[in-house]
């Protein structure tokens, strides 16, 4: 089975039909979701990001902003997946052959990538480099931020 | 001149029709208002938190305030100039919208609140802002802040949405 013909059964799913099935105000609703899940997302990693390169809260310490935001991340995650789950399944044969789509995953997948390894040592560890922090909090915003910004632009490519 | 008509004349103006028909501009400014509103509401969202006691409350009131602002107040600006352009774009079809209307009183209210906190409040913030109990106004001002900017977010984003329905 090819990709291709993997959205087109995932498209033609029993789950899919039902979503699709419903009126687009719940498309609507699912597109609400998945702004407020960004922000859970995007302001926590925006908040210890800017720590990371000294811009704010430089008295507090990047390991104590992490702990005081991190869940957000992960409510933010789940409320994206699931909305965005509603939004794609209905629609899967349309968002396949779109660039933009795929750019999003791609970034998202080394968003996540970096966020469980590079941004989780630098985040916790006690002897990080000024310069290592910088990096990675350049690396988390371009890589995050990359994600909102192109999942915006699927829409219109 | 009634706001209808003024609507349509930014939508006919030059800059308006070129934003619109450009196959760039218009995605790139949606994505660029999206980045403000992360930045803004983003950072927004933590303040009143804060004012709410549920964020770094051993943390003075003064510090968040203080070193969020900036970074609020470029992400407000990117916000509210993408916002302009991409309303002078569409501004004949979104002015007859109706949740648009609702979108920018919220957006007035979430102002006033601010600036009502920041009159009252935020001037002598080292008065009251390393207490273990904030008092009860700056609790209900961070919570109607958090309030007012969900329900901006929500109508903003409902924008498109409710126009496909006519």
């Amino acid at each position: 089975m090819t990709v291709q013909e993997l959205f087109h059964a995932i498209q033609g799913s029993e789950i899919s039909k039902l979503i699709g099935r419903q009126d687009h105000l719940l498309g609507a609703i699912a597109q609400i979701f998945h702004i407020a899940g960004l922000i859970l997302v995007l302001s926590p990693i925006l908040i210890v990001s800017l720590r990371l390169l000294g811009l704010v809260l430089r008295k507090q310490s990047v390991n104590e902003l992490v702990k005081a935001t991190s869940s957000y991340i992960w409510v933010g995650l789940a409320l994206l997946a699931f909305s965005g789950a509603l939004i794609f399944l209905p629609a899967a044969d349309h968002y396949y052959p779109n660039p933009v789509f795929w750019f999003k995953y791609v970034l998202l997948a080394l968003a996540l990538l970096v966020h469980l390894t590079l941004y989780r040592k630098v985040t916790q560890g006690q002897n990080t480099s000024i310069a290592l922090a910088r990096f990675t909090g350049v690396l988390a915003l371009v890589l995050w931020f990359g994600v909102a910004f192109s999942g915006r632009l699927i829409g219109f490519y | 001149m009634s706001v209808i008509e003024f609507a349509q004349v930014l939508y006919d103006t030059e800059l308006g029709t070129s934003i619109r028909e450009s196959v760039y501009v218009f995605p790139i400014l949606e994505g660029l208002h999206l980045i403000g509103l992360a930045f803004s509401v983003g950072l927004i969202f933590f303040t009143d938190l804060r004012l709410a006691g549920l964020f770094l409350p051993k943390v003075p009131v003064a510090d968040i305030l203080q070193q969020l602002r900036p970074w609020l107040l470029v992400g407000f600006a990117l916000t509210i100039i993408t916002g302009v352009l991409l309303f002078i774009a569409e501004a004949a079809k979104i002015i007859s919208i109706p949740v648009f209307p609702i979108k920018i009183l919220f957006i007035l209210l979430a102002g006033i609140n601010a600036l009502w906190f920041e009159l009252k409040w935020g001037r002598r913030v080292h008065e009251w802002g390393t207490q273990n109990s904030l008092p009860k106004a700056v609790k209900l001002a961070g919570w109607t802040s958090l309030v007012f900017w969900s329900v901006v977010v929500i109508t903003g984003r409902l924008i498109p949405y409710l126009n496909y329905q006519q």
